[in-house]
């Protein structure tokens, strides 16, 4: 299941949050406490993580940089009531958000953009397996290639198999013996 | 007799130009502060702001689930289908809910309500005079202003005495707690804490901000109350808060103390008098018909 992590340090924001996401599918964890969400982080594997800028203690940059070292996949976006440049700037450079949302937020806009994350980090995800399964698949065929080419050296002509017209394959003594 | 009269006149323009450029600095200085608080008070209403106003479009989706059920008396074939529709729209949850929504909603407009109403307190502008005031209120409003600035530097402590009203010009006093507030959330780096002291001795009392801030250079201690004398970056201080609190409690007939160590805090003390000596051209109208509220 898609887990969403929200960390603010409003309860009240958290609990309106946690109603509009309500209805998508999705396991919700909200968290006031930076502290406890750090330890979610160790925890669950999150799909999209959503925090406030300003928190005590520490602010959501600095939160989003260290759940990026935690969690690379998880896709990063900042709720934030100041929307001066100089935390924009930040969010971008340092914690690389996806998106940078302002209070007070439009619902509309928040679904959509946790949304857009979501499918990001499925993509991702997927993309992650396919590339895992065709680097599988890749090692089984060299495998098979190396013992090809070991049997050929132990028994050369042996991988080689000769048919006549319609297909018969041709048993021959000579075959392996000329060159 | 007669040359001395011109020059005396002189002298009181001259003193009632300087007086009127103070009250006009005084103000300015007030506006810069507030303005450098703008951005702050701005994320205090935006948060609740933020949550009244996504709460209310979850509320229409709820009510929207209610009317559905309700209408569905009239249409629905049977009992059993108005239960399938109770079920469908989550009746139980939204029914709990639906009291969290609304008391959170109500919290969330009271607090824009109570910051709205101490930024007035605050930028009053015609309160001139001196009155008896409750220095604790005033305490209570200037941190409604500043307490964004405070929130995330410190732990506010309130170790407050039994006062008497003081006699005073409260708004000026306000923007001097204001200042030392303000100044001593920027003393500290990472997260301390300002203590808030008042105490009643005889007929004065005393008001102290303490924080836990990186203190005061033993150079810098004798010029901070000068004017323009700030170690703050540009765009942050005006260099002229302390300096400015300084005349208003000279003005009040008070003092303004200061005892630092850097590395550990700075703590200042204000002592005002309760009630202002007689002899002063602001306290000659009304003063003994003023009647504390």
């Amino acid at each position: 299941m898609i887990r969403i992590q929200l960390v603010d340090d409003e309860p009240n924001v958290l609990n309106s949050l946690r109603r509009l996401l309500r209805r998508q599918d999705w396991q919700v964890d909200a968290f006031s406490d930076v502290e406890e969400a750090l330890e979610a982080l160790l925890q669950h594997e999150y799909a999209v993580i959503l925090s406030d800028y300003k928190m005590p203690m520490a602010d959501g940059v600095t939160y989003l940089k260290f759940a990026k070292q935690k969690q690379p996949g998880a896709i990063r976006l900042v709720l934030s009531g100041h929307g001066d440049s100089e935390s924009m700037v930040k969010a971008i450079n340092q914690a690389e958000v996806f998106r940078y949302l302002t209070k007070p937020w439009d619902d509309h806009e928040v679904v959509a953009a946790i949304s857009s994350a979501v499918e990001l980090y499925s993509l991702q995800k997927e993309n992650q397996r396919l590339r895992k399964e065709n680097d599988a698949q890749r090692a089984m065929i060299k495998a098979r290639e190396e013992e090809l080419l070991r049997l050929e050296a132990d028994n050369p002509g042996i991988t080689r198999v000769r048919r006549d017209a319609d297909g018969s394959v041709l048993l021959d003594d000579d075959a392996g013996s000329s060159d | 007799m007669t040359d001395k009269e011109p020059t005396d006149t002189g002298q009181d323009a001259l003193n009632a130009r300087l007086e009127q450029a103070n009250k006009q600095l005084l103000q300015s200085e007030k506006l810069a502060a507030i303005g450098q608080l703008a951005a702050g008070v701005a994320h205090e209403i935006n948060n609740p702001v933020g949550y009244v106003y996504s709460n209310l479009q979850t509320l229409e989706n709820y009510l929207n689930d209610l009317f559905r059920l309700t209408d569905a008396i009239d249409t629905a074939a049977s009992l059993e289908d108005l239960r399938q529709i109770r079920h469908n729209i989550d009746y139980n949850y939204l029914r709990e809910d639906l009291k969290d929504l609304l008391s959170e909603s109500r919290e969330g407009i009271e607090r824009v309500k109570t910051i709205i109403s101490a930024m007035k307190d605050f930028s009053h502008i015609e309160e001139e005079e001196f009155k008896q005031a409750d220095l604790h209120r005033g305490i209570e409003t200037t941190l409604n202003v500043v307490n964004n600035e405070l929130k995330y530097k410190a732990e506010v402590v309130r170790d407050f005495g039994e006062l008497p009203h003081v006699e005073c010009i409260a708004s000026q006093i306000n923007q001097v707690i204001m200042n030392l507030l303000v100044n001593a959330a920027h003393a500290i780096e990472d997260f301390g804490k300002i203590t808030i002291r008042t105490r009643h001795q005889g007929d004065s009392v005393t008001l102290e901000v303490e924080d836990t801030g990186k203190g005061i250079a033993s150079e810098h201690l004798n010029r901070i109350f000068e004017p323009f004398f700030t170690t703050k970056g540009i765009g942050k201080g005006t260099g002229l808060g302390l300096s400015l609190s300084f005349n208003i409690i000279k003005k009040h007939n008070g003092e303004i103390e200061v005892h630092s160590e850097p590395g550990q805090g700075t703590r200042f003390r204000i002592t005002l008098p309760v009630t202002q000596p007689e002899p002063l051209q602001h306290t000659q109208q009304n003063q003994d018909t003023e009647n504390p509220a």
